[in-house]
């Protein structure tokens, strides 16, 4: 599999601080990847995907996009991206269709079409019966699914996810990660984080490790465990970042 | 297209989902305007239409203290209750516990001091016409005892000044049909001729009050004509907290961060807010200028008078409520927190009201706050206004209303486009 995104030496400083939050991270992201960013809190996991999903600007560097083995610029590329934000991005007033139907109309998604997709999403997501009720009302969990239906309500090639199951009860962690295998087996290329280490474990099939703004690994699971000699991702994880606290 | 209609049907869901803010929006100006209107044309009605009840306590034994009493009763402008021999203490009593604003007192001897002070002018006029001799036996004296104006506390000096202004003017033509009857008097007539009398009592000049107009279509300044219009801007800039809100809301949420990761123009969203806030607006106006012209005169109120220049009416009204959108914008833009938006954004709004003209005219202020309010973009929404609702609506009394709120629309829309620039949005 090509890669679908190319990550070269990605740098970013905030306006007004001394340190970089990125320094120089480069990787690659191959098609049908399901790759986890991890890194303790502040690392610049929520950073980089930004930069890579355009949100923010890389102070240098560059990411390159690349569909059908050509490159293309981001604008082209955001028709096939799909971001689910840490934060419940979305109108809590609306219902969930009314947020599906506005997001999904503004990837130009035809009326019908749309329509069917969002509750077929809604349902699939155990959101059926609460298609019309505002999201004010929802608990975190059910908010969680909202947030991710709102991202992949244009059948992203490109999903990325910034801790989609923080804050969520089993079922509704269960269900989010059931419907992202679902996902990636029909192509889907998926980036996340996470600090879920046993969720991570069991559902990536790459490991991007960066700490202190600092690209520390980037491999499959079982090659990482194997160089570290680490019997699970969470024990790889505080050898190669250190048990103090970050925040 | 699409995308400007979902955005536009998504702005106007959360409008009306937003059940305080449409109170806010609709029902709070509407109040306010019909509370002001109401306040301001009883305090016209109560100086203009015999409403200011008066207490006289007349201790005059003549004929002139009735003279003055009947005088005051017939000039339409006051109710008089009268009392006699009313001390110092008791006419303060009933000023603070009855409901008397102003109590009036007659001083003891008042004909015969004005008799006597009107006998020693005439008298000295005719001396200085040498019609008569000086007689070394008379000594008039022409000092009156003052007339003493009791008043509660809270009634303003402004309004006391106009109630002793009008006095004088009453009691200055009792002294002079006083001081030609001694003319006549001093002459050897028995009496002023009828003719000469009537004169007196009816030839008093009439002061015409015209308006300067720009039309033939003259309209009467009354209090609906003033405040509806001026209310109106107060109530429209006061989206700065629904809408500035709704930004700050969004931004916070994170809406604006995934619209990031999404093929849509950011300006897709601004334009949807600037469609339908112009809209409330434009109802906002267009419901109190009809509640004034059609709801008001069955309450007893004056009916708004539309302007002639409609266009001119529709195009200020735009640049209005551009105005307000693009300053409650700004604020949504640059607030951290919705609290900061509303709080600042309401506090900003009184004081361009205040400075700007609403709550009282520009012209009682100092030049130097007349000149600070000239930043106030509700004073050029109210300039507007009252060139179309007060002085004709010329196209030329226009102009500077335009220019001004056109530069400010500007300013403001480049400060947004600024801020979204740095924070990545567009």
């Amino acid at each position: 599999m090509g890669a679908v995104i190319e990550i070269n030496a990605i740098s970013k400083t905030y306006k007004g601080s001394l340190e970089k939050s990125l320094n120089k991270v480069s990787f690659s992201i191959n098609q049908g990847d399901k790759i986890g960013i991890f890194g303790p809190n502040g690392a610049g996991k929520t950073t980089l995907i930004s930069i890579i999903c355009g949100i923010i600007n890389a102070s240098s560097g560059e990411v390159k996009y690349r569909s059908n083995g050509d490159t293309v610029d981001l604008k082209s590329m955001l028709y096939k991206i799909g971001y689910v934000p840490q934060d419940f991005s979305f109108y809590e007033e609306l219902s969930p269709f009314q947020n599906l139907m506005y997001f999904g109309s503004l990837y130009n998604i035809p009326k019908k079409e749309l329509k069917v997709k969002t509750e077929n999403l809604l349902s699939v997501l155990g959101l059926s019966h609460v298609t019309h009720k505002k999201v004010v009302k929802f608990s975190g969990g059910m908010k969680r699914r909202v947030n991710l239906a709102i991202g992949i309500i244009n059948d992203p090639e490109l999903l990325f996810l910034d801790e989609p199951t923080v804050g969520v009860d089993v079922q509704s962690k269960n269900a989010i990660i059931s419907y992202l295998e679902e996902l990636n087996k029909k192509g889907t290329t998926i980036i996340y984080t996470s600090h879920h280490m046993n969720e991570a474990q069991e559902f990536c099939n790459r490991i991007v490790l960066i700490d202190k703004g600092n690209l520390i690994e980037s491999n499959t699971l079982d090659v990482l465990l194997e160089k570290h000699n680490e019997q699970n991702l969470e024990s790889l994880f505080l050898k190669l970042t250190g048990i103090e606290y970050r925040d | 297209m699409t995308k400007l209609l979902a955005s536009i049907k998504k702005e106007f869901l959360l409008l009306i989902y937003d059940k305080v803010g449409l109170l806010l929006m609709y029902l709070m100006p509407i109040f306010l305007v019909f509370v002001i209107t109401i306040v301001q044309d009883s305090t016209f009605k109560l100086v203009n239409e015999n409403n200011l009840e008066i207490l006289v306590i007349n201790n005059d034994e003549g004929a002139l203290g009735d003279s003055l009493l009947s005088i005051l009763q017939n000039s339409g402008s006051f109710k008089i209750t009268e009392e006699k021999a009313l001390s110092k203490e008791e006419i303060q009593y009933v000023l603070l516990n009855d409901n008397q604003l102003l109590a009036f007192e007659i001083p003891v001897g008042f004909t015969l001091e004005m008799n006597n002070k009107a006998k020693s002018i005439s008298r000295g006029m005719l001396l200085e016409f040498g019609v008569v001799e000086a007689d070394s036996t008379e000594n008039l004296q022409d000092a009156i005892s003052p007339l003493n104006m009791y008043y509660d506390p809270v009634l303003q000096e402004n309004f006391r000044h106009s109630i002793v202004s009008s006095i004088y003017s009453f009691l200055g033509a009792l002294e002079n049909r006083l001081m030609i009857e001694n003319l006549y008097s001093e002459m050897g007539y028995d009496e002023v001729p009828a003719d000469l009398e009537n004169q007196f009592k009816n030839n008093r000049i009439e002061i015409q009050q015209i308006a300067a107009n720009s039309s033939s279509n003259e309209v009467i300044p009354n209090s609906t004509q003033h405040n509806v219009p001026a209310w109106s801007i107060f109530a429209m800039f006061f989206m700065v907290i629904s809408l500035g809100g709704n930004i700050v809301k969004e931004r916070l949420s994170g809406s604006f961060v995934r619209l990031q990761t999404i093929p849509s123009s950011f300006v897709l969203v601004l334009l949807s807010k600037v469609f339908i806030y112009l809209i409330v607006a434009l109802s906002q106006l267009a419901i109190i200028f009809l509640l004034g012209k059609y709801l008001f005169p069955t309450l007893g109120l004056p009916s708004l008078e539309m302007p002639s220049n409609l266009l001119g009416l529709l195009l200020i009204s735009v640049f209005s409520a551009f105005a307000a959108i693009s300053f409650a914008m700004l604020v949504g833009t640059y607030a951290k927190t919705v609290e900061q938006a509303s709080g600042f954004g309401a506090i900003t709004i009184i004081i361009f009201a205040a400075i700007g003209g609403i709550w009282v005219p520009s012209f009682v202020m100092p030049a130097y706050l007349q000149t600070i309010g000239k930043i106030s973009p509700l004073h050029w929404c109210l300039e507007g206004y009252y060139s179309l609702f007060l002085k004709g609506g010329d196209w030329g009394l226009l102009v500077p209303s335009f220019l001004f709120l056109g530069v400010f629309i500007l300013v403001c829309q480049v400060l947004i486009f600024l801020k979204l620039r740095a924070q990545n949005y567009i």
